[in-house]
């Protein structure tokens, strides 16, 4: 038997803890899994823990690391101790998504169709017209059911107070959702006595869920749609998703040299001749997908593909320039875009946000580096960023001359102390991590969130990153009915 | 199913059957040394140069190394990354067609392939001169496993038989360019020695070129101890029933071709069921006088050059782009095919690069 939570430390004075609340007591949520805790030695975590390795390991979930000799393949970092997110706190976080993605996907259909919001004035139309995300080519092109953005991954966040707000919208087909799914599947093996003591709301059915979105969103004309696929290749970090929701799914993974348009309409060359496809889940970004029409050195992407698309004869999900709604800048947005086409406050709060674009912003920012965090608006991935408490001047002077150089390309926020979850460490001793949350929203006929999403949390000590790339992990998320 | 997973599967198949018999060349050649340095001089540069002459490479390792001897020709087949011959290039090969089509393969299959990577890996250049029984055998022994694996854990429908035409045409090809490997060694001879003797040293070479085949004690089964080179050709060539035989891995590509395309004796669909058809029957009545009369060496070359073009219309056949109203290529103005070092699995470090900036 081992104390791990007794020697717990959650500094709840500076940090919200999602097990212990400020009292130093636990939440009632966490009651069943703090028992059951109590009941395992170090031994029997290390047990665990190696179930739990030796499945992560033979189902290859493995993501890639760039910048060193070659791409060397690790174990995704998994937490064992998972987050628990009680019902009616679930309901908010759907709700206030379901809110936002509606309104943006109404913004994509009014920026692509008559800019009513840039005629409005309500957001300044250079920002838009200007993005490099806007793709003029698709101006007044029609998706079928007039929607844009069909699988994405909205980042969401807890401050000090606990209050979830978002952080990013993810609305160029986010990864991350096959962790999610092996993470369930890796604590149903190593913990089946603890899972059976709460009533978790399954999310197994993902998979599906997004196969009859795709399918709903096929071409009109057809019965049964033929869905593929499409991956860059197995040189990308997320090829492992990419096959694992093809599997998933029964449908063909497919490369762009595997595609082939002729008379507008795209086909998968197979052994026995060409088969017509009509909704490709495409994993491959607008620059790279059809060399005629964006990037010509382009070598990932299928030739024809942006016609056939804007004859019908083929759906991309997500569409094409939805990429103009989920910048960091067109972010500050949100709530006006919210309010704009729905007449409504948003449930879910944005973070405070300051555009260097914004003269008055501008000074702001540059006045107080050192306290804030600095984001490019086109990257992701935690690169391009600048956290101003662990930053030196000799970086703070980098990025100040950058944002004067290019102000349209850089935002600003307060440092938010993500709320922290323990997590072990080596697995012999719980330590406080900054985590945050990724639903999965798919977005076809109606709206589905798959309950919980991917918590990816930061397993550097006192690290805010939680990106894989920079040594973030994940842990299985459990939204549960009382 | 797709062409692009369809050459994977034959790819990676491909590879992998040309690691083992890679093994199998140096196997042999380090047993017929231990063999033979009791009666002649095994230092001799010719025993290894006949390695590089088989695999068509002579030039690539002129170029890397500047003498023939166990260390240089077991560095080069074994390990060199600029050899795409080698073991470890062929692994590597497969291992990437295989991850390509993860989705496709059976994880079983996947494990096994990805176990031999990491062997590879982890395995120095010291290890193989020490036990090169050892090593080799790990190596024969991984690839046995792989094909087990796939038999009993892949659905046999068409992308079996894609892995089956791959292996065969393969192992044909190898089988044939071992045989020359003796051809070439006694050429050497015949030029250091002004004629060709079978005396004992003779016999030992070719019970090496059985024992690489596996066939030995196949071999003995069905000649006994007369262990000439007629009865050796005749069974290595033309054995229907030992799966390390000519004869009998062409019968087995040309079976998983016609699996494919319903083609069937006296009725083909394409030109690959052809000449694998074609090829099949003349082996059927191929007496060894016939062999000899064209001359074992450019029986064997016409053998390889025949292969090549078997290759050339199953990749125009099933993994070429093609749409139905473009008539079949004409065979003798088929596309160059690459060969020996060909076939996919090949990504240009821009296509590695792009495929990397993807979010």
């Amino acid at each position: 038997m081992s104390r791990f939570f007794e020697r717990y430390e959650p500094e709840t004075r500076q940090f919200f803890d999602e097990v212990i609340s400020h009292d130093g007591t636990p939440r009632a949520h966490y009651d069943k899994m703090l028992q059951r805790f109590r009941q395992f030695s170090l031994d029997d975590i290390k047990a665990r823990r190696e179930i739990v390795n030796i499945f992560f390991r033979n189902q290859g979930i493995t993501f890639t690391v760039y910048g060193e000799d070659e791409g060397v393949e690790r174990l995704f970092p998994f937490d064992l101790i998972p987050r628990v997110v009680p019902a009616q706190e679930w309901e908010t976080i759907e709700k206030g998504l379901i809110q936002r993605i509606t309104a943006l996907n109404a913004f994509l259909n009014d920026i692509y169709h008559d800019q009513k919001i840039l005629k409005d004035k309500i957001i300044p139309a250079e920002l838009i017209l200007g993005s490099q995300h806007f793709r003029r080519e698709f101006v007044g092109v029609n998706p079928p059911l007039g929607i844009y953005i069909h699988v994405t991954g909205s980042d969401i966040i807890r401050d000090r107070h606990g209050n979830y707000l978002v952080l990013e919208d993810n609305l160029r087909t986010p990864s991350g959702v096959s962790y999610m799914l092996q993470n369930r599947q890796a604590m149903k093996r190593a913990f089946p006595v603890l899972f059976d003591k709460y009533k978790i709301r399954p999310i197994e059915n993902y998979p599906q869920e997004l196969l009859r979105t795709l399918q709903e969103i096929g071409p009109s004309s057809r019965r049964e749609p033929n869905v593929v696929v499409l991956t860059p290749g197995i040189y990308n970090s997320a090829y492992f998703e990419h096959s694992f929701l093809a599997r998933q799914m029964g449908v063909e993974l497919t490369e762009g040299k595997d595609l082939v348009v002729n008379n507008n309409k795209v086909y998968t060359r197979t052994t026995r001749g060409l088969e017509l496809v009509d909704v490709i889940y495409r994993r491959v970004d607008d620059a790279y997908i059809d060399p005629l029409v964006f990037r010509p050195d382009s070598k990932l992407g299928v030739a024809g593909l942006v016609n056939a698309y804007r004859k019908g004869n083929v759906t991309l999900a997500n569409a094409i320039g939805c990429g103009v709604a989920d910048d960091k800048v067109i972010y500050s947005f949100v709530p006006k875009i919210i309010k704009y086409y729905l007449g409504e406050d948003p449930i879910l709060e944005n973070v405070p946000t300051w555009l260097a674009s914004n003269p008055d912003d501008l000074k702001y920012i540059l006045a107080n580096l050192g306290s804030l965090v600095v984001k490019a608006a086109n990257e992701s991935g935690g690169y391009g960023m600048l956290i101003g408490p662990e930053s030196t001047i000799e970086e703070q002077e980098k990025f100040a001359e950058m944002i004067v150089a290019n102000p349209r390309n850089y935002i600003a926020q307060p440092t938010i102390s993500l709320s922290r979850h323990p997590s072990f460490f080596n697995d012999t001793e719980l330590w406080g991590c900054h985590i945050d949350l990724r639903p999965y929203v798919l977005y076809g006929k109606n709206i589905t969130i798959v309950p919980g999403g991917l918590t990816r949390v930061a397993l550097k000590r006192g690290s805010l990153v939680v990106n894989s790339s920079q040594g973030g992990g994940s842990k299985d998320t459990w939204v549960v009915d009382e | 199913m797709l062409s692009r997973v369809a050459e994977s599967l034959f790819w990676m198949s491909r590879y992998f059957e040309r690691a083992e018999n890679t093994a199998r060349f140096l196997d042999v050649n380090f047993n017929l040394l231990l063999d033979l340095n009791k009666i002649t001089h095994v230092e001799n540069p010719n025993y290894w140069i006949a390695l590089i002459l088989v695999t068509s490479d002579k030039e690539r390792f002129n170029s890397l190394y500047d003498e023939y001897s166990a260390r240089t020709v077991t560095d080069y087949l074994v390990f060199n990354k600029s050899n795409p011959n080698s073991i470890t290039s062929c692994i590597g090969l497969a291992r990437e067609n295989g991850r390509s089509i993860i989705e496709s393969i059976s994880s079983e299959m996947w494990e096994q392939v990805n176990n031999l990577y990491h062997y590879l890996q982890s395995v120095t250049p010291q290890f193989v001169h020490t036990d090169p029984y050892g090593f080799y055998k790990e190596i024969k022994n991984a690839s046995h496993l792989f094909q087990g694996i796939t038999d009993n854990t892949f659905s046999h429908n068409e992308g079996w038989d894609f892995i089956q035409i791959a292996k065969y045409l393969e192992r044909t090809d190898n089988i044939a360019r071992l045989i020359d490997v003796k051809y070439h060694m006694l050429l050497s001879e015949a030029q250091n020695q002004t004629e060709i003797v079978a005396g004992s040293e003779d016999i030992i070479q070719w019970m090496a070129v059985l024992k690489s085949c596996s066939a030995l004690e196949a071999f003995r089964k069905v000649y006994l101890s007369k262990i000439d080179p007629d009865n050796i050709l005749r069974f290595l060539i033309l054995d229907r029933t030992f799966p390390r035989s000519i004869n009998f891995s062409v019968c087995a590509a040309e079976d998983a071709l016609w699996r494919i395309s319903g083609s069937s004796r006296h009725r083909y669909v394409n030109n690959a069921d052809r000449l694998i058809g074609k090829l099949e029957a003349e082996l059927s009545y191929t007496a060894i006088e016939d062999i000899y009369a064209k001359g074992l060496h450019h029986y064997l070359e016409d053998l390889e050059q025949r292969l090549v073009k078997v290759g050339e219309q199953v990749h125009l056949t099933y993994f070429a782009y093609h749409t139905p109203e473009i008539e079949p290529v004409d065979i003798e103005e088929a596309l160059p095919f690459t060969g020996v070092a060909g076939g996919r699995a090949y990504w240009s470090q821009a296509q590695q690069h792009q495929q990397q900036q993807q979010q």
